[in-house]
């Protein structure tokens, strides 16, 4: 993988009251109306300018940033790799893989004296692999470099993979299959994932028999197959020297070769909706409640009106029309709200949540879905929309204040495939909103009629009331099962 | 340190150091300090890497001020700080402030009836005229609506570019938080001053209902919720941590407008309260703005403090929470309050015990003996004296009784002999490397200082307790580790199944801390 970068001019944005929405009519509205906000002016760093990006001899591409304020330095890679490659019938191996590559050492390092070497130096060296990235990260005061650059490559490199520490992953994770139904939350946001995506593994539901079936060997080729160095960028950030650093990293790369790597398919999302009413029964005070649908990736372009209207309906917190009604003048909820996912690589979810007493479950999801129903009927305000849109462009400074966010960022939007301006766009995208857009969106990416629901709590109680928003089912929770011989 | 001038991301550059260097081993944190005549605390930390500020106005009053019948109203206080003043959040409020006249005069009518249900002696229990009072009010709110602006301040700093914005409460503290884009300090000052100047308890009785839910949501419905109020309840018999921040369900219902009011009044002034800005600021502008915006805050008396403390425990206590889900194991030891000279070694120890994976509960109950998935050790650092606590989780086949054995095991070990110089040397090193990364968050530094403030009354205590730390010796562990984790100072709670007679535990022990606004 070659990477280029154009340096391109240095685009700066002009931080101020910009569309500020008018205002409430309040008299501290007023006062705040006369204050003024100097102009501020900050870079939108980017690959080739502020980051710059360089490749080794063997492949691995380096996206580097100097920062010289601490006596820090961090490494956080990125590989492309996931349990969206898994085998079937080895759920559970990518993750387990990740995490045992570092615990269960090296040839030259034991584990406990990898863990001593690092902890002794206040530093840390991790790996891991989610659904649809894998990672390693080495942090540590600067003096250390020099001293764990050749850890770090060893681990990456060289896991040996004992089994006393797979046997204690398998151990973690079989006791979290256990204590899954232990927290009711947890269980909503598990069956509701479940509803929604069925066996993808956006939704899938981890099984002990999968875990267990994963052993050492499968592990060692998982590893093998995606750590290579044609399929690794480290994003490196903190106190060192950019000549150097390369020269360094050659070296402790070296005579690692790259291979071909033949990538299985990425499983896309069937797009099927599943209306209905779930329902959980546990002997609780409160229920909880999750709802909603299928929604959109990151690459679709109505992304930015879809989260302007999340925002006004329930995603702005107390400014939002969901939290406002069946919080703040109802008192029928803590957490209420709902979220428009607009940064995934498949599609991702819409749902809206809120924990109240069993008694009041009806009249908060009731109205919820009004709320929902409401915005797509009439226009938002002007207010409404400007509040929205002023919130995204004036926090939007808070990305670019940690330079190892910055290169992250970065990174993620190549390893997505994302447009390398889109932080550059970003605003302008905010701005070009309309009030028609936000209608036209609510219209098009939010189904009433096709809600899946997921009511965890003293259901059967309240069954027949929740009737009203789709056919009713129970679901059992099933006792995990995680004995070999049963 | 390095700080060769390289500007990468930020345009206004200015490389400000955040340490003073006092030689090569010592950092010391940087902080400019200003007291208003008021009695109010200004405290500035500069760093001039982006153009962002973060702040926290904490108020030293949290659970542990509270009396009986008192229990959770520092947390529903933090909750109606954000209801808007006489200048936010209403279009009208003369129109409104007659509204609520009427509101409050009928609950205390309400009040006095809903203390009527709760009085046994008043048999037989009628609530016909409490729901009369109460659709009353409900009927006068709705009326009051039309003059309300709903969350003005909170929408407020969301269009401004705020982020990380909320409050929270705690045993020992209460502290609103927000950060910003650093042009908008002044409009900070304005939002924040105004709010502690002008209150106005709008929607008391439907924010009431919120809380109560808070409550089902993190405690009745938790069973790490429920074992830790039963435990603080076992562990402190005279001490206010005894109580749960969020408060009793009872209390809840019984909090009237008058109580809040007078609780208000005792502990939110300007001389129970500091301010901490970290960030792209100016201090002298700091410090000017505060005097225009927070000057004229009214010092009160000095607050009410608790006199009723904790006598030595004689003799191990032991509580047991049913609930419906797998075992869970809390274990906790009275220690001093946060600037006793023995926290920094007893903090040391609770560091060798279980930070890391070379820890010592780690590797021995996690890896070597394989009884539990997660086990961890904790000393508090509080205003008054707390406790050391272990928790754990036994992995399925395992009691929490095995568990407990263990981690007696571990403490038996320390108590009889050194910890290596290693281990101390280990966790010296962390506690180095923690503060010099600590500066990188302008949101982490005002914890810190805010913290240290309300804990022992100065801030530069984050500087003593660095030192302390770096003198501490594996004879003080030792000492600590006989001295306070011994059996007779000792409660233990479990989680156990209803149905079950066994028992068993989960998850790292967080701060008593909790209940976000």
């Amino acid at each position: 993988m070659r990477l280029r970068y154009l340096i391109t001019a240095v685009f700066v944005l002009a931080l101020n009251a910009g569309l500020m929405a008018q205002d409430t009519g309040t008299e501290g509205a007023e006062m705040i109306e006369e204050l003024e906000f100097p102009k501020i002016t900050w870079d939108i760093p980017e690959l080739g300018e502020e980051v710059i990006v360089d490749t080794l001899e063997n492949g691995i591409v380096l996206f580097m940033m100097e920062d010289h304020r601490l006596p820090v330095f961090n490494i956080s890679g990125i590989v492309r790799t996931g349990s969206m490659y898994e085998p079937e019938g080895l759920e559970g191996v990518a993750s387990m893989t990740g995490y045992v590559m570092r615990t269960g050492g090296t040839e030259t390092y034991e584990p406990d004296s990898l863990n001593a070497l690092l902890e002794y130096l206040a530093a840390s060296i991790e790996t891991w692999i989610y659904n649809e990235q894998g990672g390693l990260s080495l942090n540590c005061l600067s003096k250390d470099v020099d001293r764990l650059l050749p850890v770090l490559a060893d681990v990456v490199m060289n896991p040996e993979f004992r089994q006393d520490k797979i046997d204690l992953e398998k151990d973690k994770i079989k006791e979290n299959i256990i204590r899954r139904n232990d927290n009711p939350s947890r269980i909503a946001s598990r069956e509701f994932d479940h509803l929604v995506y069925g066996d993808h593994y956006y939704g899938r539901i981890l099984e002990w028999e999968t875990v267990e079936a994963v052993t050492r060997q499968d592990m060692i080729d998982f590893h093998g197959k995606y750590f290579v160095p044609n399929n690794i960028w480290l994003g490196i950030t903190g106190d060192f020297d950019m000549a150097d650093i390369k020269a360094k990293l050659n070296e402790v790369f070296a005579g690692w070769q790259p291979s071909e790597i033949d990538f299985p398919e990425d499983p896309e999302v069937e797009k099927e909706y599943k209306p209905g009413v779930y329902l959980i029964d546990k002997e609780l005070s409160q229920s909880v409640i999750n709802f909603g649908h299928l929604g959109i990736t990151q690459y679709n372009p109505d992304r930015y009106a879809i989260a302007v209207m999340n925002y006004i309906l329930g995603g702005g917190s107390f400014t939002s029309r969901m939290t406002s009604v069946v919080r703040s003048d109802m008192g029928l909820a803590y957490s209420v709200g709902s979220r428009f996912e607009t940064d995934t690589r498949d599609l991702g979810q819409f749902y809206a949540y809120c924990q109240t007493k069993t008694e009041t479950t009806y009249k908060a999801i009731y109205n919820m879905l009004d709320q929902i129903k409401k915005i797509r009927e009439s226009e938002v305000t002007d207010y409404e929309l400007n509040s929205a849109k002023d919130s995204y462009i004036n926090r939007f400074v808070f990305n670019f204040t940690d330079p190892a966010a910055i290169v992250r960022q970065l990174m993620n939007l190549e390893y997505d495939g994302m447009p390398r301006d889109f932080y550059k766009n970003y605003i302008a995208n905010i701005q070009a909103v309309t009030k028609d857009d936000v209608l036209r969106v609510a219209k098009e990416y939010l189904h009433p009629d096709k809600m899946s629901y997921i009511i965890v709590g003293n259901t059967s109680e309240i069954a027949d009331q929740l009737k009203e928003f789709g056919e009713v089912t129970f679901i059992e929770l099933q006792e995990p099962i995680v004995d070999a011989d049963m | 340190m390095t700080t060769s001038a390289k500007t990468f991301f930020v345009l206004p550059l200015l490389i400000i150091a955040l340490f003073t260097l006092l030689n090569a081993e010592q950092l010391n944190i940087d902080v400019k300090e200003h007291v208003l005549d008021n009695g109010m605390k200004i405290l500035v930390v500069e760093n001039h890497d982006a153009p962002v500020f973060s702040t926290i106005v904490r108020v030293k009053v949290g659970a542990v001020d509270e009396r009986p019948g008192q229990t959770g109203l520092s947390h529903f206080l933090e909750h109606m700080m954000f209801k808007g003043t006489k200048i936010f959040g209403t279009t009208d409020y003369e129109a409104e402030e007659n509204l609520m006249a009427q509101i409050d005069s009928i609950g205390e009518l309400l009040m006095d009836e809903w203390r009527k249900l709760q009085d046994p002696m008043n048999y037989p229990p009628d609530s016909t005229r409490y729901k009369e009072l109460r659709d009353q009010i409900a009927k006068i709110q709705e009326s009051q609506k039309e003059h309300i602006v709903k969350d003005e301040l909170w929408e407020t700093y969301l269009k401004h570019g705020g982020t990380m914005l909320n409050a929270s409460t705690g045993d020992d503290g209460t502290q609103y938080y927000v950060s910003l884009p650093s042009n908008r300090l002044e409009l900070w000052m304005l939002m924040e001053s105004d709010r502690f100047k002008n209150m106005v308890f709008r929607e008391f009785y439907s924010e009431r209902d919120v809380v109560y839910e808070e409550r089902r949501m993190r405690t009745d419905n938790s069973a790490w919720g429920k074992l830790y109020e039963q435990f603080s309840a076992t562990a402190f018999t005279s001490s206010a941590y005894q109580h749960p921040v969020v408060g009793w369900a009872s209390d809840i219902e019984s909090w009237d407008h008058e109580l809040l009011k007078e609780y208000f009044e005792n502990y939110y002034t300007p001389n129970n309260t500091v301010a901490v800005i970290a960030g792209d600021v100016n201090p002298e502008e700091v410090f000017s703005l505060a005097e225009k915006y927070f000057g004229d805050w009214e010092r009160g008396p000095e607050p009410p403090r608790q006199t009723t403390f904790e006598p030595e425990q004689k003799g191990e206590r032991r509580v047991t929470v049913e609930f419906d889900a797998n075992p869970m194991l809390l274990i906790g030891y009275h220690i001093p309050a946060a600037g006793h000279p023995d926290m920094a070694a007893l903090d040391a120890l609770s560091d060798i015990l279980s930070r890391g994976r070379t820890s010592r509960l780690n590797k021995s109950i996690v890896e070597e003996q394989k009884i539990a998935s997660s086990v961890s050790a904790n000393s508090s650092f509080s205003r008054y004296p707390s406790l050391f606590t272990f928790s754990g989780t036994p992995l399925k086949g395992h009691t929490t009784q095995e568990l407990e054995d263990a981690i007696y095991a571990e403490i038996e070990k320390v108590k009889a002999e050194p910890v290596t110089t290693w281990e101390l040397q280990k966790v010296k090193n962390q506690f180095d490397a923690a503060m010099i990364k600590s500066v990188n968050s302008n949101m982490g530094m005002c914890w810190r200082l805010a913290n240290y403030e309300a804990m022992v009354g100065d801030w530069s205590y984050i500087n003593e307790y660095w030192q302390a730390y770096k003198n501490v010796t594996t004879e003080d562990i030792m000492r600590v580790a006989n001295q306070y984790l011994k059996e007779s100072n000792r409660t233990v709670a479990t989680l156990v199944k209803p149905d079950e007679a066994g028992d068993e535990s989960e998850g790292a022990l967080s701060e008593k801390e909790s209940s976000s606004y």
